[in-house]
């Protein structure tokens, strides 16, 4: 890999990192929106060293001496016993992210990867420090995170069912298929799509949309029946259904 | 590498001579029959066993994660090898032949020590390992070095402890596991090794201060396209353990403690992936217990497919074969001693 291919490439890598932050905001399907705070100035770096090592490549394309020098003293300059102006031929697969972003985009984890992990649910979030503020008792439904209901649903099981038994709640999140039923499910990310676990919330008493579809839900936490395993998924009875457009930040 | 000309002679002591064992060279056009049965080969084996279970669902699944593997260790490596190739650049090799102490002994764990505050990929500790024992530092020092420098700097332990929120015990284990098989495989290079392994490269002094922003400017060049594409191997490798394994045969693995650290600690070493990357993908790995993702994060930095390729070209085929086992037995077993005491 030539020297300019390098610099092109290095120019490529973070023209698509800036795209994907401050362009198409793509970014959070793949990481936790924090992270464009380092993503930004990495890809600014990368901008900067390949035009560096380009305008070098300009100036001394005419100074044949000077180029050769380059050539001559890399091998043997510094602590690397290798040339320094080739790069190996393994760089080129940098190229296979950047087609992947442009040419797949690939959209946010949904369905298929939550039904993949059936077998180990998720361990029930811990509240806040101090436990789970009161909820409101005026009858309005709360917005929470999966991650919030399924947590003091959990608290609620194994300590005052009383707490959040019969308080309407409003859960986002997309429909994967379950059996004969469906549940509403988000994903929970701690750094990237690659570590995603499944926050599902089995439906009662509303038909099932098509799978992936983003969903609001307002209904009741349904407390398990005595005998349920403690670790098994929540469930909600539901009153009301409303497909929405799906969120800016996928995950949780 | 093979075509650095001051390497040429030594190897050719080493190496069998070029008729050893083979009957000539192949011409080419059997070379590309033979390279496209294979290829044939894999394709029959890919349709019959892989087509069946993929569909358009699992390959987006598996792009999403390829590519947010790559994006979220591309601000580590980027970082990781700026501050690499600025030491590189930058500090003089003498430098640590002045800090070192001159008995080997007691040298090896102060290189282990100094590998937890000069940051450095594994690509560019190997070079620099090999620098200082041209430089006179004893070889057990040296490779304690190239140990550890990789495994426990700064950048690579903040990136652990980015990639497990709330689990500070897995910078811990990480940080105690690797700076362990790092002084004991020096100390154990000191007393077992022979001089005579190991070909120390020599090269001439770097020239002086005239042109060092150009050096740090290549160095960080060279280290980038040298580790990503490795990093996309990595990437890609673990999406596909994430999306194409059968979930029921991971958890089996995973279930069992012995299969599970050594099936990691095989993975570690087979995806490559750079130090400063490799937290998330064994974050990733959600399905395998602490223990196993402890010895995916140990023998990663300490063995892998293009550690070995490196070592085997700077220091020669000899060292590699003996050096490359002790390690990854060192790091798997003090791995699962600390996994054990976490």
């Amino acid at each position: 890999m030539s020297r300019a291919a390098q610099n092109l490439l290095l120019i490529l890598i973070g023209a698509a990192v800036l795209w994907i932050t401050l362009g198409s905001g793509e970014y959070v399907n793949y990481v936790r929106p924090g992270f464009r705070f380092l993503l930004v100035p990495a890809a600014l770096a990368l901008l900067v060293l390949g035009a560096a090592g380009l305008r070098r490549e300009w100036r001394t394309t005419d100074h044949t001496p000077e180029h050769a020098h380059e050539h001559g003293d890399a091998p043997s300059g510094d602590d690397h016993g290798h040339d320094h102006s080739r790069g190996p031929r393994t760089a080129w697969l940098l190229c296979l992210p950047i087609l992947a972003v442009f040419l797949i985009a690939p959209p946010a984890l949904g369905s298929f990867t939550a039904t993949r992990d059936t077998g180990r649910a998720a361990p029930p979030p811990t509240g806040p420090a101090g436990g789970f503020k009161p909820l409101p008792a005026n009858g309005t439904p709360v917005a929470m995170s999966m991650g919030e209901f399924i947590g003091r649903a959990w608290e609620a099981q194994t300590s005052d069912p009383s707490r959040f038994q019969g308080v309407p709640v409003r859960l986002t999140g997309f429909v994967t298929p379950a059996g004969k039923g469906w549940q509403i499910t988000r994903l929970k990310i701690a750094c990237c799509a690659g570590d995603a676990v499944p926050f599902p919330v089995r439906v009662r008493g509303l038909p099932r949309p098509p799978a992936d579809t983003w969903v609001e839900v307002v209904g009741i936490w349904k407390p398990p029946g005595p005998g349920t395993k403690g670790t098994s998924v929540q469930e909600l009875s539901g009153r009301s259904l409303k497909r929405i457009k799906k969120p800016k930040n996928p995950y949780e | 590498m093979s075509d650095h000309v001051g390497l040429r002679p030594a190897e050719d002591d080493v190496l069998p001579p070029p008729d050893w064992g083979r009957r000539g060279p192949a011409a080419p056009g059997t070379r590309a029959a033979w390279a496209f049965a294979v290829l044939a080969a894999g394709l029959v084996a890919g349709r019959v066993w892989v087509a069946p279970t993929v569909g358009a669902r699992a390959l987006d699944a598996w792009a999403t994660i390829f590519v947010a593997v790559c994006v979220q260790a591309l601000p580590f490596l980027v970082f990781g090898v700026a501050v690499s190739a600025a030491i590189t650049a930058f500090v003089p090799p003498s430098v640590w032949r002045r800090v070192l102490p001159h008995r080997p002994g007691a040298a090896v764990p102060v290189a282990g020590a100094m590998g937890a505050v000069l940051p450095g990929c594994e690509c560019a500790s190997v070079p620099v390992a090999g620098g200082l024992m041209a430089r006179g530092v004893a070889p057990a020092a040296a490779l304690t070095f190239l140990l550890a420098a990789p495994a426990i700097n700064p950048i690579v332990l903040v990136a652990t402890a980015v990639a497990f929120p709330g689990k500070p015990e897995m910078v811990v284990g990480r940080f105690v596991a690797s700076l362990l098989v790092a002084v004991l495989a020096g100390w154990a290079w000191l007393l077992l090794g022979k001089g005579e392994w190991i070909r120390v490269p020599s090269r001439p002094h770097a020239d002086g201060t005239a042109g060092r922003l150009e050096a740090f400017r290549q160095d960080m060049r060279h280290d980038l396209m040298h580790a990503g594409g490795f990093l996309v191997v990595g990437a890609a490798a673990a999406a596909a353990i994430n999306v194409v394994v059968p979930a029921g045969w991971v958890t089996a693995v995973a279930g069992n403690p012995v299969a599970s650290v050594l099936l990691l600690a095989l993975l570690a070493v087979l995806m490559s992936i750079c130090s400063e990357a490799d937290a998330f993908v064994a974050a990733s790995l959600t399905q395998f217990s602490t223990t196993a993702r402890l010895a995916f994060l140990v023998v990663g930095p300490i063995v892998d497919l293009k550690l070995i390729a490196l070592q085997a070209g700077f220091f020669g085929r000899r060292f590699a074969v003996r050096f490359i086992p002790l390690t990854f037995c060192l790091a798997v077993g003090v791995s699962a001693v600390i996994g054990g005491l976490l």
